[in-house]
């Protein structure tokens, strides 16, 4: 293979694996999200995707699409310092110009979110590996609302708003960057894409926030009345 | 009440040893319709005749008095003061060689740009004076118009992130002249030869998108679309080439 012809095999790993990873979230959110409909949504939900062999697979392939995007997308960044200072110095320039120009600035703000997701996307997504396939944490292997809900009260809460904001951010930039670099601009304009990204980044973060928040035990299930009465 | 406009200027003459990389400082009146131009001319009139920048056409065509604008890359003849605030920062052009003060050697940049990207028809068939010129269908043409409307005043280079910190990247303006002659029926370079110009880092894919050269073109020529294009095309070379392959 020419280094041509990995060139663009590399740019399709990053930007597709990016994509895959994006979509998962908008996925993964509404899915934990089942947690608005109380503890019994939340535990059904997860008992479905384990009886049915969901969850088991996705949380190994995710890690590995997780790891695969990592080293391909950070292929582009500049590795001295001194690149780094100049990239910078350029991008907050155009931002603070009579006519702000913010992707750039965007883009040095997506290697910042991405280097944090790299550190608690991994803690997390280890952390359910191991409450997905193994017994260690709760009454059996799985995922379970009083482990999950015990965490979070804790001080996970803390880690996860953190991570909810990064990855919320770098996936809705990734996906209008992948969009225009593939040429959506000629469907659509870039404003509105621009639109486009900014409500889905607003969209997914209030519901996230919304579940992170039942999840810490600071608001009630909102969503409780919609499940029949729990019969005993 | 005409507002008074503070500039500062970078100055530096690499030619004399003796000069030290500074700002000066001036100030002028602002007129109706002032352009940066204009008031750049006012100064090397009335206060500094040493002061160095470049200019020809006056009417954004010749693309030689590109320069960073409050760290924006813009046309000085085509920026009018009324658009900026009372104080303005005028700084050359990051990328190219400065020749001094406001003035950069874009020239030499260009010329390494074509060279690399062979920029010009290769047709592949012996000259034939007598022969008649081929035909090109009106959208071919219209296309290739479209491309060929840059001047090549630099600014999107200026303006691009990897253009600053890698030399060898062919940047915004590259990729448009190699569009321009993909996009040529008369050009028989085939898809191959394309993909060895153009698909490494130094060309469409050390691209990562930050979109500046687009948002600063002072010919707004629709460069986003033209790197999509790129792309699209060599992905789809890539999908062809596959059986070909050894």
């Amino acid at each position: 293979m020419t280094t041509a012809r990995a060139q663009l095999a590399n740019e399709l790993i990053s930007g597709a694996s990016g994509a895959v990873l994006a979509v998962f979230m908008w996925g993964h959110m509404l899915l934990v999200g089942s947690i608005l409909l109380g503890r019994r949504g939340f535990d059904w939900m997860a008992t479905q995707l384990e009886t049915w062999f969901v969850a088991q697979p996705a949380v190994v392939g995710i890690f590995v699409l997780f790891l695969v995007h990592a080293v391909f997308a950070s292929r582009k960044i500049p590795a001295q310092l001194h690149e780094r200072q100049q990239l910078t110095q350029v991008s907050t320039d155009l931002q603070h110009s009579w006519t702000p120009h913010l992707d750039s600035k965007l883009w040095l703000w997506q290697v910042r979110t991405g280097m944090v997701i790299l550190v608690l996307g991994s803690f997390h997504i280890l952390l359910l590996a191991v409450d997905v396939l193994t017994p260690l944490y709760g009454q059996h292997a799985g995922i379970e609302s009083t482990t999950t809900l015990g965490r979070v009260r804790a001080g996970l809460w803390l880690p996860y708003a953190v991570l909810l904001l990064c990855v919320e951010f770098h996936a809705s930039v990734g996906l209008y960057r992948l969009a225009v670099k593939w040429g959506a601009g000629a469907l659509l304009s870039r404003r509105t894409l621009k639109r486009i990204e900014r409500a889905l980044f607003w969209l997914i973060l209030v519901f996230g926030a919304l579940t992170l928040m039942v999840l810490a035990g600071l608001l009630d299930p909102p969503l409780e009345f919609l499940l029949p009465p729990a019969t005993q | 009440m005409s507002r008074r406009l503070e500039f500062e200027i970078f100055r530096l003459n690499p030619e004399d040893p003796e000069s030290e990389p500074h700002t000066d400082r001036f100030e002028v009146t602002e007129t109706p319709y002032m352009t940066l131009y204009l008031a750049l001319s006012q100064i090397r009139e009335e206060q500094d005749p040493g002061l160095q920048f470049d200019f020809a056409c006056r009417s954004a065509i010749c693309g030689s008095c590109g320069m960073l604008v409050n760290g924006r890359p813009a046309l000085a003849c085509r920026t009018l003061t009324s658009q900026l605030p009372d104080s303005i920062r005028l700084y050359p052009l990051p990328v190219f060689r400065l020749v001094g003060d406001l003035s950069v050697d874009t020239g030499s940049w260009f010329r390494q740009m074509a060279e690399r990207t062979e920029a010009w028809v290769h047709q592949k068939l012996p000259f034939d004076a007598s022969a008649e010129e081929s035909r090109m269908s009106d959208d071919d043409a219209q296309a290739i118009y479209d491309s060929d409307r840059c001047i090549e005043c630099g600014c999107c280079v200026a303006a691009c992130g990897v253009a600053n910190i890698r030399s060898d990247f062919v940047a915004a303006a590259g990729l448009n002249r190699i569009a321009r002659f993909m996009l040529d029926p008369r050009d028989r370079r085939d898809e191959s030869e394309w993909f060895e110009v153009l698909s490494s880092d130094q060309g469409i894919f050390g691209c990562i998108g930050l979109m500046a050269c687009e948002d600063v073109c002072p010919k707004q020529l629709p460069l986003l679309e033209v790197h999509a294009y790129l792309r699209r095309r060599l992905f789809a070379s890539r999908l062809v080439g596959k059986q070909t392959d050894t």
